[in-house]
């Protein structure tokens, strides 16, 4: 409990400190409960996600950094690795593959690798998954451009 | 012969004299701990003092086989010089019972308080030429002492700085090229020689701390060594890859439950930064710089281990699971050492595997009985 509080805090300063670093990534700690964050991520460019702005909720367990923190997608996405009702993630580092190393702005990073990079043979959104599996690009582009303009994107006017 | 009584210098860690001391090394001899200002009628502390306030007649019941019974006890000097026979030779009994008698009383006025006590070098059967020399005018020793070799290097000078400067009796130390400090004895290459090789240890490992001071752990993302915690400002070195951890963070991480299918191989043993496979952690107070300084840091560790009886091995009646690999001592209750039989086996595939302890309960367990 000492211990995920101390390294949370850290990682608070880390991020107050390098704000600007990485302007697709903006964390964001909770006021009253440091185990509580929110970061706003910008679309990787060339993807259909591009120019849209996703946010996702973290919650960080006690144990952190021995067990991964818990993230889930608050906006709604179309991607094969994403739950599309839930916005929970598929993504082997935040399950088997955590390495307490990893910090919450490294997760952030391989959460935009990862849309950049759909892995449709482990999906979470099915429909997603089943049009890039039977080769249907173009389908699941215009789905995902479809619903970043919708959820992800300031509404116009 | 006289190497008697404990060198107090040696007791508090270092004796500039080394092997020429006249004192004893030897933690097995008493040390001597006779108040000499209490010999002489007065000791200012009284019975706060924290040497023993004995009378001379009593020393030697305290110590009936030390050389000074050889010779009879009349007076205070014929004690001083009788025992400069055993430790110098005849050649300073007539300095000592000529000089240091009559001239006790007086201490230089730069011998502070806490010099103040040195004359209890003067005690009856060990008198320590160095403060011979100081209580003496100058000079006096230099003549009568012709190897030198013999004679002892100014230990003010030693430790930074000698209030007598050029007047002092002493010889003054070489400048060691490490530690900046005129403490190289110039007649005694020994000792030279092994004031050399320490202070360059010394060197080396204070530099090791000064880097490893900066050096931050990936997981609690802390220095670490400004934890805390005294117990937790180590770092754990994994045997395979060169990333620092803190102790406490990286066996905490190995140790941790495999949750949620983490796999014991692939993602707790291996290093949480590059995931290469290491099977043990080494604590180690600094970090390295290069591969041989990890290899001193992890054979010294193992080499510690040795010494430590396996709990698991239990003096034999026990059963190490880490078998052979074990680096703990796997020794029996009589001091026997556990042999080591490996037994070879054809697998299947024609390779040499090496088997484990057999034993029947292993088949029995695979049977299936109807």
């Amino acid at each position: 409990m000492q211990a995920s509080r101390a390294r949370l805090f850290k990682e608070y300063k880390e991020v107050q400190r390098e704000k600007t670093a990485d302007p697709d990534i903006q964390l964001v700690c909770d006021d009253s409960n440091i185990f509580k964050w929110t970061a706003l991520i910008k679309g990787p460019s060339e993807t259909p996600y591009e120019g849209g702005v996703f946010q996702l909720a973290f919650a960080v367990p006690e144990q952190y950094p021995l067990q991964p923190p818990q993230v889930r997608f608050l906006t709604k996405i179309f991607h094969p690795n994403v739950h599309f009702k839930t916005g929970e993630i598929c993504l082997d580092i935040l399950k088997n593959a955590w390495s307490p190393a990893w910090t919450l702005q490294s997760v952030c990073r391989a959460i935009i690798a990862l849309m950049a990079h759909p892995e449709p043979d482990s999906p979470l959104n099915c429909d997603s998954g089943n049009l890039l599996r039977s080769g249907d690009v173009r389908g699941f582009q215009s789905m995902a451009k479809m619903y970043t303009r919708l959820a992800a994107m300031p509404k116009k006017g | 012969m006289s190497k008697r009584v404990l060198c107090k210098f040696f007791a508090h860690g270092a004796c500039l004299k080394g092997e020429h001391c006249e004192f004893s090394h030897d933690w097995k001899d008493p040390p001597n701990n006779i108040c000499t200002f209490y010999q002489k009628g007065v000791c200012a502390y009284g019975s706060r003092c924290r040497y023993d306030h004995v009378k001379a007649s009593c020393e030697q019941s305290y110590h009936p086989s030390s050389s000074a019974s050889l010779h009879p006890l009349n007076s205070d000097s014929s004690i001083l010089g009788s025992t400069r026979v055993t430790s110098n030779g005849a050649a300073t009994i007539t300095e000592l019972s000529s000089h240091s008698g009559p001239s006790l009383p007086i201490i230089p006025a730069w011998n502070g308080e806490s010099e103040f006590h040195v004359p209890d070098c003067f005690n009856a059967w060990n008198p320590e030429p160095v403060y011979q020399g100081f209580l003496q005018d100058s000079g006096v020793s230099e003549s009568r002492i012709t190897d030198a070799s013999e004679r002892p290097i100014c230990s003010f000078a030693a430790a930074g700085n000698c209030p007598r400067k050029e007047k002092c009796p002493f010889i003054h130390g070489d400048l060691c090229p490490t530690c900046g400090k005129q403490c190289l004895h110039p007649f005694r290459p020994e000792e030279r020689e092994e004031h050399m090789i320490n202070c360059q240890k010394k060197q080396k490992h204070l530099e090791a701390l000064k880097r490893s001071q900066e050096i931050e752990c990936s997981v609690c993302l802390e220095r670490v060594l400004s934890k805390p915690s005294v117990a937790e400002r180590k770092f754990g070195l994994l045997s395979e890859c060169d990333h620092p951890f803190c102790i406490s963070c990286i066996r905490n991480w190995r140790s941790s439950n495999p949750s949620s299918g983490m796999d014991l191989n692939t993602t707790l043993r291996a290093c949480p930064i590059c995931r290469k496979l290491s099977y043990f952690v080494i604590p180690s107070v600094i970090w390295y710089s290069t591969t041989e300084e990890k290899n001193e840091i992890i054979d010294s560790y193992k080499e510690k281990l040795k010494s430590i009886d396996c709990k698991h091995f239990d003096f034999g009646s026990g059963n190490c699971p880490f078998g052979t690999s074990c680096f703990y001592k796997h020794a029996y209750r009589d001091g026997r050492l556990e042999e080591v039989v490996l037994r070879h086996l054809g697998a299947a595939d024609g390779n040499t595997v090496i088997a484990k302890d057999v034993r029947l309960s292993d088949f029995l367990s695979n049977m299936h009985l109807r």
